[in-house]
This record gives structure tokens, C-alpha cells and sequence, in this order.
């Protein structure tokens, strides 16, 4: 049992997180949104600096493993760049991105000039759903909660990526999101322990700290998840669809959580751009609403454990007290 | 990274869960029901257990363990727990007051109480909440007056009330927090090992919706206990308390039973299961993730002890996961059940293992501590500048 990252994947993170900060931290995300050509011209040769363009996290579990953390990395200053899609190469300089049912949106569509995109399959299907080539329409929403988000038109010929290219960026998003919400926590942390009101730090109001608690404990959780869902995802089985649904169906209600309670430990301060706070729950919606939100992300899970079980690691029912194989499905 | 437990820890599972299905009578719900014959079969199971090295599985071999690893122990834990803690009562002294007594006993005091716990031959309880001292712990009243001159070299007069304390009316052994001189707060506080049967002890049973024999108030009115029953320094109580509940924290595997019932409850409903609302397959996974996440914060727990420290605040953020899991758990399986969920007994579904549950579960983010307690303890490590 060693569920803690490789220390080469720790030591990755901590080199990207010292040139995310020498970029500027969270500031490149504001300065991003005035300025949607600095992803290009500052932050991709960041990311080459850091190897980015050799690390492919499905050729190994060490791969696997420090595309993670580089993703946490990135999250923690709500980066401007597709990193998970970028890190999932098809092969011919395409990210590859899970999509909507019923569109073709990806975030940052625009910062490359072709997506392999696919939908992840529902019910007890086991193959990719539809997908293919996506080119990108002219500009993005520009939207307060999507500044970056825009559609692609697909060419379904080019061919759906396979479904374990999706899974293996469905949970590099999770890591990313991760880094952004364990900088939220910390970023609320540093608030409550400044902020003095009624004479005293608020860390000192029991209603601040037990938020502060609920919302660290929360991460510390969705943290050994993704970690184990990369664990799973290494092993290679059909059935990793139902860990990385599980583990994004659970990012999804930690990132609420944890988010509205972070942004409002910070009061009306959580609401104002020159907190770090409120760019970070503003620049992690798009990663929270595509493919798919949290009900939509739960029916899907909800179909890959019918065909699947959710056995996991953990042996459990009837069928082991006979010491025969662990054939037991959930139900 | 590796999250398989491994193949000795498989073949454990295995072996206890065929002891488990031989020695156990069809719909065991436990040792705390009406019926008496449920705690002979936890004493006897318990013998069993420790003939076949599994009882003590992790303790060293000088002390009558198995010398097995953390995670031989916590798979112990979990198929106990999961099928409705057959070692009954004595989970108590295997969790925590058997390792309190290793970390913080006299050679005498070891020689004396762990090999009986090993054997499967002794129930402890623990003397530590009182009326006025619930999540204080620290505000406790019970009195130890030195026999004698002030050393204690002559003994100790036990003098106070204990209230919630678990299994008292079945115990051989109690494990008293006392306050001893004139320290406040965990100045003072002492660990005492005393007989259950000692004259001065009176036993009132608490009624309550966990069951019959579990909740008790404990008297002790002038309790004699020699210069022996110390355990640790005098007025150095509060660090074996602290030891205690980080072992007692982590020590009850409520995510294993969750996810047997949810396993268990799915088979039973599976001719039924596409008419059930879409609502409730939602709760369902959602259940079960949370529990595989509860699981998760758990092994985070043994992983630190493992590396040897006492991982108070990891357990503590283990505990609030685990707890939350248990109760809402508990809702899912009876909103599933529907009207049936009232239902209680062998002819219930689950032969009564979901109302045995739900009940079960209301007290679980209370007892071993408040999860406002757990909350505290993460805050304010949080807030020291500790990362979970």
C-alpha cells in the first residue's frame, strides 16, 4: 500500500509550481482575460520548458502520475491552458477532450488549431461514444464564467479518440481541479487567520473553523480518490470508466462545497477579482460544467456501475467467503 | 502508487470470512441484542479467533500477537465490522486498551493484562466521559485520593461517576480516568486499571436506542486500587488518552458494514431494481462513492501509523468522512427500503440489518468523540499551519 505520488511526480510539481508562480501565480489568469494571446506566447513555452510535450501519462504509471501532479500544479493558479487535453496527445499534436452529449465545447478552444474530442459512453457501453476532429469556431464565449470556452466543429469521420484517452483526461482534469480547490482552502485559511472582526481573528469563531475543517477534510478526500483512481487507470481494466465517473462525480460535489464555502469564509471579498479566490471559483466553472455537470455525470455513472459493479479494490459480498474469485458486482 | 493491500492481506480476508460463515448463526446482528445467546456466540468466536493467531493479529509476539502488519490488523477490522463485530465486546480491549497498555504499561502490567486480551478471555470498558465532562474530557471530576501518605505507595481511593461507558454491565476490567492532586484541566489527570468487580463500582444500565447492555452509568464510590493499577505517569493520563482515541478513532470500520449493506441490500433489490426511482440509483452511487472515499481517508490513518507517529488529526479528518458516511448511508438503505425499513427482526430485509444499522448510526458522529470535537482537532491544525 503506497498511495502517496512517486517523488519524481512530487518533484515535477514542485518545479512547475515555482515557474506557474514566476509567471505570476493566479495574476496570468486575470491577465489572460485581457490578454487571451498570452497563453501562447507565455505560458506554452512554460509548459515545453517543463517537458510537457514528452510526458505522455499513458505510457507508464510514473507518466501517469506526474502528468497528475503536474496538473495539481497548474490548478493551484487556475493556469490558462488545456493541460489535460494538451497532455493527452493523439498522436499527430492534437489534445484530445471529453465533450458535451449534445455539443462540441471545449475551454480554450481556440489556443490550438484541432481537437480529437469524444463522448464518454453511456449505459453498458464499453466502446467510445461519438466523436471525431474538432476545428474551432471563431472566437470564444468570452463569457464572465467562460472566457476561454468556445464550440468546435466536428468532423465525425476523423474518428473518435479511444475511450481510455478520454478517461486518462477526465482525471487529469480532477487533479487540476483539486490544485485550484486546495489552493482555495489555503487561500481561506491565510483570510480567516488576518481578518479581524469583533476583536479577534475569525479563525478564532468556532462556525469559521468547523467550515475550515469540513472543507480541508473534503479535499484531503477527493485527493486519496484521484490518487486511487490513477492507481486504477494504470491497471488498465475495462472497469476504470466506473472509477473516473466516480472520482469526477465526487470532484463535482467537493468542488461546490468547498468553493462556495472557501469564497465565503473570504466574505464580500470572496466576490471581488482582486482576490485570488474569486478567479479561481470563476476560472474552474468550464471544468465543472464540461462534459458534463454533477446529475448528468452521476446518471452516467449510474449506467457504467450496472455494467460494471463497483468493486474496486475492495472485495466485498457472498461470492468471497467461498475464497473463489472476486466476481462480485455491487449488484 | 499502490493501493493493493496485498496478498497476505487477500488470503486473511478470505480465511476470516469462511470463520465468519462456519461460526457464526444466520442473520447475527451482533452482541448487543435481546437475545443473551448473542454474546456467548461473540466469547466463544473470540476464543476462536485467538487459538488461530487472528485475534491479536497485529500485536508483537511478545505480547501474544501475530506480529502481522497494520493493514493484516485493519483488514480485521473491517471484515469484523462488516459483519456486525462478532468479537462483540472485546474489540474494545483488542483496538486500543491492549496497545495503551504496550505503550504505556509497566512489564508487570503487560505480563498481567495482555495475555488474557489475546486470549479471548476479557472485556474491558473505559471510564472516561462524565456527566459534566462529555467532549470536555479534560473538565473531569473523578477523584483518586492517595491511601497513605501522598505518593500513592499504598493506593488509591476512586471516587466519581462515569456515564456512556460501553459494555460496563458485562466488563472484568475498566480503564479509569481519574484527576489525581491539584492540577487542572490534563494537569492531574491519571490512568487507573481496575477490576470491574470491584467493591465501590455500581453498574446502571442506560436505555437507549442502540440496544440492550451497551450504554451504562458506572459509580464508584470510594473504589480501592492498589499502587499496580497506574497505567503510565501519574498526571500523565491525558497522553495515554490521546493515544487511546487516536487507535480508538481509526479502530471502528464503519465504511466496511456500509458497503456489505449497500452490497447486500442491492442484491435483494435486483429483480426490482430498473423500478426504483432514477433519484435513488443517484443516492446509491453517490453512497457508494462516499464510502469508497471514507475507505480511502481510513488507510490514510494506518499509513501514518505505519510510519510510526500518532496521527490524531488524520484520524480525526478519517473520522469525520467515516461517520457522515455511516448515517447517510444509513438513509439510502431505508429510503430504498421503503415502508419495509421499520421492519425489524429475522423476517426484515437483511434479516433486520438496515433498522440494526440506521440505529446504530445516529450515535456514530457522537460516540469516540463529537464530530465538533474532529472538527476542532482538524481546524485548528489546519490553522497551525498543518497540512491534512
Amino acid at each position: 500500500m503506497t498511495p502517496e505520488l512517486p517523488e519524481e511526480a512530487i518533484e515535477l510539481a514542485e518545479a512547475a509550481g515555482r515557474a506557474f508562480d514566476a509567471l505570476g501565480g493566479v495574476e496570468v489568469a486575470r491577465r489572460a482575460e485581457a490578454d487571451p494571446d498570452l497563453r501562447a506566447r507565455e505560458v506554452l513555452p512554460v509548459l515545453e520548458q517543463l517537458g510537457v510535450g514528452d510526458l505522455d501519462p499513458r505510457g507508464s504509471g510514473l507518466a501517469l502520475a506526474a502528468a497528475a501532479a503536474l496538473c495539481e500544479a497548474a490548478g493551484r493558479v487556475v493556469l490558462p491552458y488545456p493541460l489535460a487535453a494538451v497532455l493527452v496527445d493523439d498522436g499527430e499534436g492534437r489534445p484530445t477532450a471529453a465533450i458535451p452529449a449534445r455539443s462540441a465545447r471545449v475551454d480554450h478552444a481556440t489556443v490550438v488549431p484541432s481537437w480529437r474530442v469524444g463522448r464518454l459512453p453511456t449505459g453498458t457501453g464499453t466502446g467510445t461514444g461519438t466523436g471525431g476532429v474538432g476545428t474551432p469556431d471563431a472566437g470564444a464565449l468570452g463569457s464572465r464564467l467562460g472566457p476561454f470556452v468556445g464550440d468546435l466543429t466536428l468532423d465525425v469521420g476523423g474518428g473518435a479518440p479511444p475511450l481510455r484517452d478520454l478517461l486518462v483526461q477526465q482525471a487529469l482534469v480532477a487533479w487540476t481541479v483539486l490544485g485550484s480547490l486546495g489552493r482555495a482552502v489555503e487561500l481561506a485559511t491565510e483570510h480567516v487567520l488576518g481578518r479581524i472582526q469583533f476583536g479577534r481573528p475569525l479563525a478564532e469563531f468556532q462556525a469559521v473553523q468547523f467550515h475550515l475543517a469540513d472543507a480541508a477534510v473534503a479535499v484531503a478526500g477527493l485527493r486519496e480518490l484521484a490518487g486511487f483512481t490513477l492507481w486504477r487507470l494504470e491497471r488498465g481494466g475495462d472497469d476504470a470508466i466506473v472509477d473516473v465517473l466516480a472520482l469526477r462525480s465526487h470532484l463535482l460535489e467537493v468542488a461546490r462545497s468547498v468553493l462556495r464555502s472557501t469564497q465565503q469564509l473570504h466574505g464580500a471579498a470572496g466576490v471581488c477579482d482582486e482576490y485570488d479566490v474569486s478567479v479561481i471559483v470563476r476560472s474552474v466553472q468550464p471544468a465543472l460544467r464540461l462534459p458534463a455537470g454533477v446529475d448528468a455525470t452521476v446518471d452516467l455513472l449510474v449506467g457504467s456501475v450496472e455494467a460494471f459493479g463497483f468493486v474496486g479494490l475492495f472485495p466485498h459480498g457472498a461470492d468471497l467467503r467461498d475464497g473463489g474469485p472476486d466476481r462480485s458486482a455491487t449488484w | 502508487m499502490d493501493f493493493d493491500l496485498g496478498q497476505d492481506a487477500a488470503a486473511l480476508r478470505v480465511r476470516l470470512r469462511r470463520l465468519i460463515d462456519q461460526e457464526l448463526p444466520d442473520g447475527f446482528l451482533g452482541a448487543f441484542t435481546d437475545d443473551p445467546a448473542d454474546l456467548a456466540v461473540t466469547q466463544a468466536f473470540c476464543r476462536l479467533l485467538a487459538e488461530q493467531g487472528l485475534l491479536t493479529v497485529a500485536w508483537p509476539s511478545e505480547f501474544g500477537g501475530g506480529g502481522g502488519s497494520l493493514w493484516d490488523q485493519t483488514v480485521v477490522r473491517e471484515e469484523m465490522w462488516a459483519h456486525h463485530e462478532p468479537r462483540g465486546a472485546q474489540y474494545m480491549g483488542l483496538n486500543w486498551v491492549g496497545p495503551a497498555i504496550m505503550a504505556h504499561g509497566t512489564p508487570e502490567q503487560q505480563a498481567r493484562h495482555l495475555p488474557p486480551i489475546a486470549a479471548g478471555e476479557v472485556i474491558w470498558c473505559q471510564g472516561f466521559s462524565e456527566p459534566e465532562a462529555g467532549s470536555d474530557l479534560a473538565s473531569l471530576r473523578t477523584r483518586a485520593v492517595p491511601v497513605g501518605d501522598t505518593s500513592g505507595a499504598d493506593g488509591w481511593r476512586i471516587t466519581g461517576q462515569k456515564i456512556w461507558t460501553s459494555y460496563a454491565g458485562m466488563a472484568q476490567w475498566c480503564i479509569i480516568a481519574a484527576r489525581v492532586g491539584p492540577g487542572e484541566r490534563h494537569e492531574g489527570i491519571t490512568m487507573f486499571l481496575v477490576p470491574a468487580d470491584a467493591p465501590g463500582i455500581e453498574v446502571r444500565p442506560i436505555r437507549s436506542m442502540l440496544g440492550p447492555h451497551h450504554l451504562n452509568e458506572v459509580f464508584l464510590d470510594d473504589v480501592f486500587a492498589g499502587p499496580e493499577a497506574v497505567l503510565g505517569e501519574l498526571g500523565g493520563g491525558w497522553a495515554v488518552i490521546r493515544t487511546a482515541l487516536a487507535h480508538e478513532r481509526v479502530g471502528i470500520a464503519r465504511y466496511a458494514r456500509c458497503e456489505r449493506l449497500l452490497s447486500e441490500l442491492g442484491r435483494e433489490l435486483e429483480p426490482h431494481w430498473g423500478d426504483l426511482p432514477a433519484s435513488l440509483h443517484a443516492a446509491w452511487v453517490r453512497a457508494l462513492v462516499q464510502v469508497r472515499v471514507a475507505r480511502l481517508l481510513a488507510y490514510r490513518t494506518v499509513r501514518a501509523q505505519e510510519s510510526g507517529g500518532v496521527p490524531d488529526v488524520a484520524a480525526s479528518a478519517a473520522r469525520i468522512a467515516v461517520t457522515q458516511c455511516d448515517q447517510s448511508v444509513a438513509e439510502v438503505l431505508c429510503s430504498a427500503l421503503e415502508e419495509r425499513c421499520l421492519d425489524a427482526g429475522s423476517t426484515a430485509p437483511v434479516h433486520g440489518a438496515v433498522e440494526d444499522h440506521w440505529r446504530y448510526a445516529q450515535a456514530s458522529t457522537v460516540s469516540s468523540g463529537t464530530i465538533e470535537i474532529q472538527r476542532s482537532i482538524v481546524a485548528k491544525a489546519l490553522l497551525r499551519g498543518e497540512r491534512l
